[in-house]
């Protein structure tokens, strides 16, 4: 059969697409997969390794410790204990900044957003004055999203000494920008129809804002919310690699030292306190969805009326578990602040202050520093008067040195990474979503075997829990572990960040599908269609913008993952960030993190264009 | 008899697509009028011109004995406050609760922190009067329930008894019975109209069923095309202006 011309557009012409990059950035990073200097055997010591995870360990593996020494398990409940701390104190203080970006990024509450006619003179001046205010937000919201909390947490512990604020305020300052960004979409994407109508009848714009459409987003922005709390987790314990006392510490230092079974029992730890917060927040977005039933109806006809409104006020529905947990968290946020190690750093005012003036000083640009390393505003600025030239010739020795190199690597990565995360997630879905992987898909009748039925819950449950496994370890510690066994190359790296990619978009397209109406994929079913051919058929196809959606979103994330990942020795840019940190100078880390920052901006800028785009498209479809 | 509204050669054009032209037309107070028309004849862009939310192209709309096109923010805030409106999607908050979704009727009565605290609890005596307004529509078990909790015409009745709450001197209500089965879509008109007699409001509302249109509403104002095809009492009406009405044109053929 001929196929036609056309049969190569659409969205067959995007996976083609993307296959084809993923060739090309293939390319780009080179064929050499393993990197292991000529005597070393991988497979040996990958066997070892992964041996190790049948029998982790709950003592210490070093036999030399002294014997009043903390055990491994106590130490190990210690730092998990502080991954939580930095994690709780960190989303603290990421909430009230993102609630405010958020609020001031959304246009919803703007005066005079319900005129009639002209618009006066007045409010348009106070529009565009507003209209500047949300570009403002919005690239502040950019900028905390787009430098990753490493190497913001590289520049804090650098100037600050090494005080855990510095970490938790590290964290806080991304997640403050993507709570910014999330809420402030989610705000805008609420339906309209309240609101208007409260402005309809009289409210303004500010009252609509807070009586119609901010309560109908806060149960999302909760489970949202929720769901950064786990990403601050992993995040925390990432720190750990840098040297604050984190989870992510003792993973590597005991996998430097070979010590396999603790690595193994520490990730097991990782994993089952993040995995209880993901479920936990699971639980959150049903009981909030659902919202609280009436159980039983007072008799109201005896009472009169102020006695009857109190008692139906009195046994209202309320929620429970979802007042107990908000109560909770808000607690476990008032500890974090109060106990433990002492959050600021002791050090005496002037010793501060020195530092920090030393630290300043390293980061201006070489030809432009001020001669004396404590000097006050003024001068550093005078320092910096005419020596423009100079800044240049420096940036651009920089950059035709490694950054040009670092930046293409970086986007490779990236793109290799997210391609193949998809590709791997596109494969798993058929077995691994919900919507089809049961006995009785969309409820048409299926096999009388009990068998057939098991086995597809069976399978369904596999699936969906190697995604939760593959998403609840950061890509950072992959990349560790990875790097460790196949040697210093990019491809550890693109497999670290695919392996956790997929996992997060295997939920996310799964959610996808689950939320497709089912009319069109039960039709396939029902006229004897199998799984994989209705996925094919039907489900992709209708759920492909979507998917394309939380692509570009992930490969987005995954160019700022990319940019650190480096630091684990391989050059992308993370790798001269980190050479740069070692070597204390700051200037040339600042000039690598501003490059990836330029990365992150543009693909920003994409993927929102992208995104537009197609939501565009499904509002229309 | 005071004229509640009153439109004079009215123009409304989105873009390319002429949504009314010359309408001309007067509503008393106290009158009951059915805007009749198949959809796209438009019915809701005549309700927003009478609302004050739409500001006409050409010619003059008068609400309330008013021209909202002179007013500033605060008058114009105030004379929609006076206009009470029932959408048809009936705009109210799912996950909030009964009591919530009635207190925010009057948030052009008051400032923003008084709307938040309404939002919140509001003062004991609001609560009853609520309370009250409640029992009107027949919903009060409901009050401190989830709305998204309640059945289909529950959440209208809780619309309905948002917009008595306003006060208002109107009550605008679009396609209120175009989702609902037939006796339900009786059950609303009754409401409807029994409580707009007892509070002495004008009340307006398009719909497209004519048996229920002329069983409830005293006076028809049929739409077609974006022109007023008739206008008068019902009874009045002979089959063939209404068989007219909803009789597909050309125009509507092609588009």
């Amino acid at each position: 059969m001929r196929v036609p011309a056309t049969f190569w557009l659409g969205k067959r012409l995007v996976v083609v697409a993307f296959l084809g990059v993923l060739l090309v950035s293939g390319w780009v990073l080179g064929p050499r997969i393993v990197q292991l200097s000529a005597g070393a055997d991988p497979f040996a010591e990958m066997g070892r390794f992964f041996g190790a995870a049948l029998s982790p360990s709950l003592a210490d593996e070093n036999p030399s410790l002294p014997p009043d020494a903390r055990p491994f398990l106590l130490r190990l409940g210690e730092s998990l204990l502080r991954t939580f701390r930095y994690a709780l104190i960190a989303i603290s203080l990421a909430v009230p900044a993102g609630l405010a970006l958020g609020f001031l990024a959304s246009s919803a509450w703007w005066p005079g957003g319900m005129r009639y006619g002209k618009a006066s003179v007045g409010r348009t001046a106070i529009r565009s004055g507003l209209r500047l205010l949300r570009w403002a937000c919005r690239f502040l919201i950019t900028l905390g999203r787009s430098i990753h909390e490493l190497v913001w947490a590289l520049f804090f512990l650098s100037a600050l000494g090494d005080a855990p604020i510095a970490a938790c305020v590290a964290l806080a300052l991304p997640f403050a920008g993507t709570l910014g960004k999330v809420f402030s979409e989610l705000i805008d994407e609420q339906s309209q129809e309240p609101r208007s109508t409260l402005m309809a009848t009289g409210a303004s714009p500010l009252q609509a804002f807070l009586n119609a459409l901010l309560p109908s987003a806060v149960p999302e922005m909760l489970t949202y919310t929720v769901y950064r709390f786990e990403c601050a987790l992993r995040s925390s314990a990432v720190l750990g690699f840098i040297g604050v006392e984190t989870v992510g510490l003792g993973i590597r230092q005991s996998y430097e030292s070979l010590y396999y079974g603790e690595v193994w029992t520490q990730l097991y730890a990782l994993v089952i306190v993040v995995v209880g917060v993901d479920t936990l927040g699971a639980r959150l977005r049903g009981r909030l969805n659902r919202g609280a039933t009436r159980k039983s109806v007072p008799e109201l006809s005896k009472l009169e009326l102020g006695r009857s409104e109190a008692l139906l006020r009195r046994t209202a529905p309320r929620d429970w578990v979802v007042r107990g947990g908000l109560l909770a968290g808000i607690m476990l946020v008032v500890i974090s602040w109060t106990n433990g190690r002492e959050l600021g750093m002791d050090m005496p005012a002037d010793q501060r202050d020195a530092r920090i003036g030393r630290f300043l000083t390293k980061l201006t640009p070489a030809p432009a520093r001020p001669e004396n390393s404590t000097a006050s505003g003024p001068e550093r600025m005078e320092a910096l008067e005419g020596k423009g030239g100079e800044i240049k010739d420096w940036a651009v020795d920089l950059w035709s040195r490694n950054g040009a190199e670092a930046l293409l690597n970086t986007v490779a990565i990236a793109t290799s990474a997210i391609v193949l995360a998809g590709l791997g997630a596109a494969l798993l879905l058929p077995v691994g979503s919900r919507a089809l992987a049961r006995g009785e898909p969309f409820g048409v009748l299926g096999s009388a075997s009990r068998w057939v039925h098991w086995w597809w819950c069976g399978v369904g449950f596999l699936t969906r829990s190697l995604f939760i496994l593959a998403r609840a370890v950061p890509e950072y510690v992959y990349a560790f572990l990875l790097v460790g066994l196949l040697g210093p190359s990019a491809w550890p790296l693109v497999f670290a960040l695919a392996l956790h990619n997929l996992g997060i978009l295997g939920r996310l397209w799964g959610e996808v599908m689950e939320n497709q109406r089912p009319e069109v994929p039960r039709h396939w079913i029902q006229s004897g269609a199998g799984r994989v051919q209705s996925y094919c058929g039907s489900l992709a196809p209708l759920s492909f913008n979507r998917f394309l959606l939380f692509f570009f979103y992930r490969w987005e994330t995954c160019i700022r993952e990319a940019t650190i990942l480096g630091m684990l020795g391989i050059s992308s840019l993370g790798y001269y960030v980190s050479i740069a940190h070692n070597w204390l100078r700051y200037d040339e880390m600042l000039f690598y993190v501003l490059l990836g920052v330029a990365v992150v901006f543009a693909g920003d800028i994409l993927s929102d264009w992208m995104r537009r785009k197609l939501r565009g498209e499904i509002a229309c479809s | 008899m005071e004229t509640m509204f009153e439109l004079s050669e009215t123009h409304k054009s989105f873009g390319a697509v002429h949504a009314l032209s010359s309408i001309n037309l007067q509503i008393a107070k106290g009158e009951r009028v059915a805007l009749i028309g198949a959809s796209g004849s438009g019915k809701t862009t005549l309700l927003r011109l009478l609302g004050a939310q739409l500001a006409p192209d050409r010619g003059e709309v008068r609400v309330l004995s008013c021209n909202p096109l002179g007013l500033g923010e605060g008058k114009l805030r105030e004379l929609r406050s006076r206009l009470g409106y029932l959408p048809q999607d009936l705009g109210i908050v799912p996950n909030l609760r009964v009591l919530q979704n009635v207190a925010a009727g009057r948030c052009g009565r008051r400032s923003v922190l008084g709307s938040l605290r309404d939002l919140i609890l509001p003062a004991v005596g609001v609560r009853r009067r609520i309370y009250e307004l409640l029992e009107r529509v027949g919903i009060e078990e409901k009050m401190y329930d989830r709305v998204d909790t309640l059945s289909g015409g529950q959440q209208q009745r809780v619309a309905v008894a948002r917009a008595l709450f306003q006060e208002p001197a109107v009550l605008l209500a679009d396609e209120p019975v175009s989702a609902v089965d037939p006796a339900r879509a009786r059950d609303v008109l009754e409401l409807l109209t029994r409580l707009s007699a007892e509070e002495g409001l004008t009340l307006v509302v398009s719909m497209h069923q004519l048996d229920l249109a002329r069983e409830f509403f005293p006076r028809l104002v049929g739409l077609k095309h974006g022109k007023v095809h008739f206008d008068g009492a019902s009874s009045e009406l002979g089959s063939e202006a209404l068989s007219a009405l909803f009789q597909l044109g050309d125009k509507v053929a092609d588009s």
